[in-house]
């Protein structure tokens, strides 16, 4: 085989690679959409514009009763094992950093599997997840799934803005960009 | 030389072979640096598997050395620049640097293992073909 051929061959592989991955991408099964939300089956009756469903839940911060909320709340459904859940932990602690005094922030775990994928959920594995991706707003364990049944929007994660006056202002799933829940947040506290 | 050389492609063929069934894990992964579009995303994260076994094998065997080495070279110096944007801007992202497996959140450890690599590629291209390589036999050829 001499130089020029091998040269040929790696420059047709290197072609067909590329030209592969864009035409699977554009006209492939499944490859177009890039995941940002691990897939549950629940969607629960939370709707925005409708009254926040009520929960209460024991957190890190202590008891949190949304009936008993006197700011805005900004809850997120996560699941430890859900790789969009673990990166958005930035987002969300950004965002605690600069509500935490104006908002009730109240990160609520929505499935019965641990961190691990296999194991089953429980209170150490949420406090494990907090301390692995340095977590600092308040989380609970919610050993039914209660609040994932009614808030869940079919991924995880789930986020819900609930207003003072205890309406959903915003709901949505999956890695949402800071600067979406940022200005949510600030709609949420002006009400708008 | 032939050591580095042969560990480099070495690790090339494990990481590309360990991604190249998930291309979705890696997209998310890729996504969660936040740095490319969703439309770039995809077709780089089908693609860079392959591309990651064909610059290992080509390592291994000691073909082209001099431009595979400075591809990968090149390659680390990315994914360092990479997670180091992700530090620098707190974002959590999973380095997803040996498949679906890898969880680990990118962190400094990870850009000054990816420099090293890209240092160890950048010496392999400088000293280029070395021992046992592909590239004497084309030369004599």
């Amino acid at each position: 085989m001499t130089k020029r051929s091998l040269i040929l061959a790696t420059a047709v592989l290197v072609a067909v690679i590329a030209i592969g991955a864009v035409l699977v991408y554009f006209f492939g099964p499944g490859h177009r959409q890039v995941q940002t939300a691990s897939q549950s089956p629940v969607v629960g009756k939370a709707q925005v514009g409708q009254p926040a469903p009520a929960f209460e839940v024991s957190s890190t911060a202590g008891l949190f009763d949304l009936g008993k909320a006197t700011k805005p709340v900004f809850l997120e459904v996560f699941a430890t094992w859900c790789p969009h859940c673990q990166r958005e932990t930035a987002v969300v602690d950004r965002l605690y950093r600069k509500y935490g005094s104006r908002v009730e922030f109240v990160g609520v775990s929505g499935s019965d599997t641990g961190m691990d994928g296999a194991s089953p959920a429980s209170e150490l594995d949420v406090l494990n997840w907090a301390r692995r991706f340095k977590v600092t707003y308040p989380v609970a364990y919610d050993p039914l799934q209660n609040v994932a049944n009614l808030y869940l929007q079919g991924g995880f994660p789930t986020f819900a803005i609930i207003s003072k006056n205890k309406k959903i202002a915003y709901l949505d799933s999956g890695e949402i960009a800071y600067n979406d829940l940022d200005s949510a947040l600030d709609k949420a506290l002006s009400g708008h | 030389m032939l050591v580095i050389r042969v560990l480099l492609g070495g690790l090339l063929l494990v990481s590309g072979a360990l991604k190249v069934a998930h291309p979705t894990d890696l997209a998310a992964s890729i996504a969660g640096f936040r740095l490319l579009p969703a439309t770039v995303v995809g077709p780089i994260a089908l693609a860079l598997p392959y591309i990651e076994l064909l610059l290992g094998a080509y390592l291994i065997a000691g073909l082209f050395t001099r431009i595979v080495a400075t591809i990968a070279a090149i390659q680390f110096l990315l994914y360092g620049g990479a997670i180091a944007s992700a530090v620098l801007r707190h974002i959590s992202a999973a380095c997803g640097c040996f498949g679906p497996n890898d969880v680990s959140v990118a962190d400094w450890p990870h850009v000054g293992f990816d420099l090293a690599l890209a240092a160890a590629s950048a010496f392999v291209a400088y000293g280029a073909p070395g021992a046992l390589a592909f590239d004497r036999k084309l030369r004599r050829a």
